[in-house]
Order: structure tokens, then sequence, then C-alpha cells
């Protein structure tokens, strides 16, 4: 019986000091990994539960995003006068990964604020819900990612050896989106107008980043688009699943973001973890 | 051996007001020299809990009693690791569940299978220890064929009997009450009190805030009174 062998188990020793708190900081957010069947289940569970009782089920998110991805490539394909075929796999992986950015970082801003009730009565390590918010957009991604399937057949698009790359560039892209995410949810649970400032951004920010129009049908490259960091962090995921390698500056500048991110999103989570529950 | 050891506890939290809780306001005092706008920076700070030492046994039933905002929820919170402390320490040695909101977690659209995964998870039970309980808690509940209905199909009472008998399924060393547990009619009520005494006898530690004094007599052996985050009494 596992409750007997529970009790036999000896007692675990917990010491929380006041000089400690921000060292446990670090402990928290492994705390929270080790946690991952919980939250991939609790993550699964959300998704399930937004479409309870639709026919389609999880698969409205593939078809709302494919309506919008096919209207979107015909209209951009007939004003630049390019070939279908080319537009359409382009804007499609373009605002699948746009969808997921911004979906974890929107959520991201309210991931601790939204879960106040869980945060003051359940004992678990707090980041429990950033992980959990993280892998249902992962799961919402795998739905839209349907549609990418599908243009490639369509189109009949032969895969290249250029989009193994998309292995390592989406690893990079998860790792950025989410030192953003964690970040915009500890500055959003202390200062309350800064989830309105991002969501704010981010429709800004959609029309400056090179989504749904290309950067090659300009004759020089502006500068909201090279040094936008969106852009390069699209790139390092759109240019492997368009068989083409990602230019070296993008994969240098996530790097170099991704490392200087998770530096300042440390810093940030030590300082402010222990505070975050008296802030809901 | 389940044992908790409060060192000099001392809970702080600033309350941000209307006032300083927006980021304009921040930065509105910084570009006025916090002249203009002075005050806003002011945080309110709360003492929540201040110097507090206990010692609470293996076999200790502690009553923790006290005027709201004595501090009571706040020192259960501690114990819990949901709060952190702003001053001195406490080391505790056992396995900690806290019955805090005995509802959290639970979803009105999932069914009451699912909502007893879900309330599980909460309390800090694996997935393989739910299963070999569901049946015993689906069982105490008295829902019948309604435990594959979803939540928000039941009554009041139904709802409260399916909190109830989940949190009290689970197995720790320490466990945490806010306000009480329990739950139903007359009839459940009397089964609700076998079931949380023979909860408290498997569990070593039990610490029970509440507001009723029949409650605190009834089951604990020792009584803390709280006042203002103070430690005013403790046998």
């Amino acid at each position: 019986m596992t409750t007997a062998a529970h009790s036999r188990q000896k007692a675990p020793v917990v010491r929380i000091s006041a000089e400690a708190v921000p060292k446990q900081a670090f402990a928290d957010l492994l705390n929270g990994v080790r946690l991952q069947a919980l939250w991939t289940r609790l993550a699964f569970h959300d998704v399930r539960q937004w479409f309870r009782r639709s026919v389609l089920g999880p698969f409205w998110l593939t078809l709302s995003m494919g309506t919008m991805v096919a209207t979107l490539g015909i209209v951009f394909s007939s004003l630049f006068q390019q070939d279908l075929a080319k537009t359409l796999p382009y804007i499609a992986t373009g605002i699948i990964f746009w969808g997921l950015l911004t979906g974890c970082i929107n959520e991201g801003a309210t991931v601790f604020i939204s879960a106040e009730a869980f945060i003051r009565n359940v004992p678990t390590p707090l980041n429990l819900h950033f992980y959990r918010m993280m892998a249902r957009n992962v799961m919402i991604w795998g739905f839209n990612m349907a549609i990418y399937v599908v243009i490639l057949i369509y189109f009949e698009l032969l895969p290249g050896w250029n989009m193994l790359l998309f292995i390592p560039g989406f690893l990079l892209f998860l790792i950025n989106v989410a030192w953003i995410s964690l970040a915009a949810g500890v500055l959003s649970t202390r200062y309350r107008d800064i989830p309105q400032i991002i969501a704010n951004l981010i429709q800004v920010v959609f029309f400056l980043t090179p989504i749904f129009w290309s950067p090659a049908n300009l004759p020089t490259r502006p500068a909201f688009v090279t040094l936008n960091s969106f852009y390069h962090l699209i790139e390092i995921v759109r240019a492997p699943l368009l068989s083409v390698a990602p230019p070296w500056m993008s994969c240098v500048l996530c790097v170099g973001m991704a490392v200087a991110g998770l530096g300042f999103t440390a810093y940030l989570y030590r300082r402010a973890h222990s505070r975050i529950a008296y802030w809901v | 051996m389940a044992h908790i050891s409060i060192e000099n506890l001392t809970v702080e939290f600033a309350i941000f007001g209307a006032n300083s809780r927006s980021l304009k306001n921040q930065l509105l005092s910084q570009a006025t020299g916090g002249r203009v706008m002075s005050g806003i920076r002011d945080v309110v700070t709360v003492r929540a809990i201040d110097g507090l030492n206990l010692e609470i046994n293996d076999g200790d039933r502690v009553g923790l009693i006290g005027h709201n905002g004595s501090g009571k929820t706040t020192l259960l919170r501690v114990i819990a690791g949901i709060y952190k402390p702003s001053g001195g320490a406490l080391t505790i040695e056992g396995r900690v569940g806290a019955l805090l909101d005995p509802t959290s977690g639970m979803d009105a659209e999932s069914t009451g299978i699912q909502n007893i995964y879900l309330r599980g998870y909460m309390l800090g039970m694996s997935r393989r220890e739910i299963a070999s309980k569901l049946d015993e808690i689906a069982d105490f509940a008295e829902l019948g064929d309604f435990i594959e209905l979803p939540m928000r199909t039941y009554s009041a009472g139904m709802f409260a009997r399916l909190a109830f008998a989940v949190s009290t399924a689970a197995q720790k060393d320490i466990l945490l009450i806010d306000e009480g547990i329990g739950a139903g009619d007359a009839g459940f009520r009397k089964k609700a009190q076998r079931r949380i005494e023979s909860l408290f006898d498997r569990t070593p530690i039990v610490i029970l805030a509440s507001h009723s004094e029949s409650l605190i007599s009834e089951f604990c052996s020792r009584r803390v009174l709280m006042q203002h985050g103070l430690l005013q009494s403790a046998s």
C-alpha cells in the first residue's frame, strides 16, 4: 500500500530562513521543472477545457489560424504579385511562430496575477504556473503546425537538410521566449500597467516585424528590421522550415539575447520571487 | 518524527494601494523629484507576524486562535512555504499538506473524477496515489453517477462533499487547516466528523486556525492565541 510506504519514509527537513530566501529562487525554478508531469497534465487539461463540447475541439485553433494564413497568403501574394507557393509557407510559418511568441509573452505577463488563488492557497513552486503556461502554448503551437504540414504536402515542397536546423533554432527560440515571459510575469505582478503596455507593444511590433511581408521585397533593409530582435527570433525558426539556413547574424543575436536575457531574468527572479505571493 | 520549530519569525509585506502600484506614479515621482507627488512612494508596510517563537512537536494538535487579521492565516502560509519570512527562520520536519482553501484546483467544467485528480494534484498527491484512492473518495462523497458528470451540474452540497472527500484523503505529516473543514447536511456531518478524526489520528501534527471555540476544544490539545501578529499565549 502506497500510504504505508509513505509514512515509513524519512520525513524531509526544510529550513526556511529570511537570509536564505534569495538563494531559494533557483531551487524554486528547479523544483518547478521536476513537476513536469504535473504541469504538462494541467496544460493539457487547459487546452481540452477551452474546447469542451465543441465538435472540432482544439482543431478550432488550427482552423482559425488556417483561415487567417490562407487569407493573408492570397491577399499578399496578389498584392506583391508573387507565387502563392512561395508566399503561403512564409506567411504560415511566420504567423504560427508569432502566435507562439506573443501568446507566451501576453499570458506570461498575467501568469502570476491570474493564479492568485492558487499561489495563496496551494504550496507549490511558484513557477509551476509559468511552466504550465509555456506548456499550454507549445501544445497550441503543435496544433497550428498542422497547417504547415498541409501546406508542405499541398505545394509538394521537398524538405531539405536545412530543416534539421529547426531543432536547435526552436530550442533557442523557446529559451528566449521563456525569459521574456518570466520577466514580464514578475514585473507585471508588481506594476499592473505592464500587461497593458506589453499588449499594445506587441500589436505595433507585429506590423514592424517581417511576418506577413518579406524584407526581400524592400530595396534596402530598414533599421526596424535589422535591429528588430523579434525578426531574428522568428527567422531562426522560420528559415529552417522553409529549407533555408538561417542568417548567421540572427543566430548570433539570438544566442546573445538568450545569455543576456537569462542573466537578467535570473537576477529579477532572485530579487522578486519571494515577494510574488504578497504582490498577487 | 514531525516537528516544527519557529524562531523569531517576522513577516512583513508592503501594501500597494491604488497609489503606488502603477508604473506611472513611480516614474512621475522620479521626474518630480518626489516633491509634488510626495507621499506616493510611502508604501504602507504591514507586519503580519512579529518575532514569533513556537515549537510544535509530534502529536501536537494546535488550535490557532485570534481575531481577524491577527496573523493566523499568514502563519499557516509561512509554514506551508507560500509566504517567505522577512526575518527569523523556521525548520520543518515532515511533509506539509495545506487545506487553506478546500476547493482550490477544482474546475466546474470538469467531471467529478477529473476533479478528484485536479484537487489531488494540488494536495501534492501523485497520479498513482489518487488512482488508488479514487473509489474510496467517490464512495465517500455519495455522488453516485454524478461523479461522471461535469461539476457545474452539482448542487452546492454535492460540490462541498466532493471537495471535502478529496481534501481529507491526502496523507501528510503536517496538516494545516484554515477555518475548519466540514460539509453537508446533518447525516453527512457525522460521517465527515469520523473522517476528520481518522485523518487527525494518522497525521502527526495538525494546526487548525479557527474562530470556532467548540471546534478547537474538540480537536486540539494545544492553543495558541495570536494578537496583532504577536504570540499572546501558548499552552
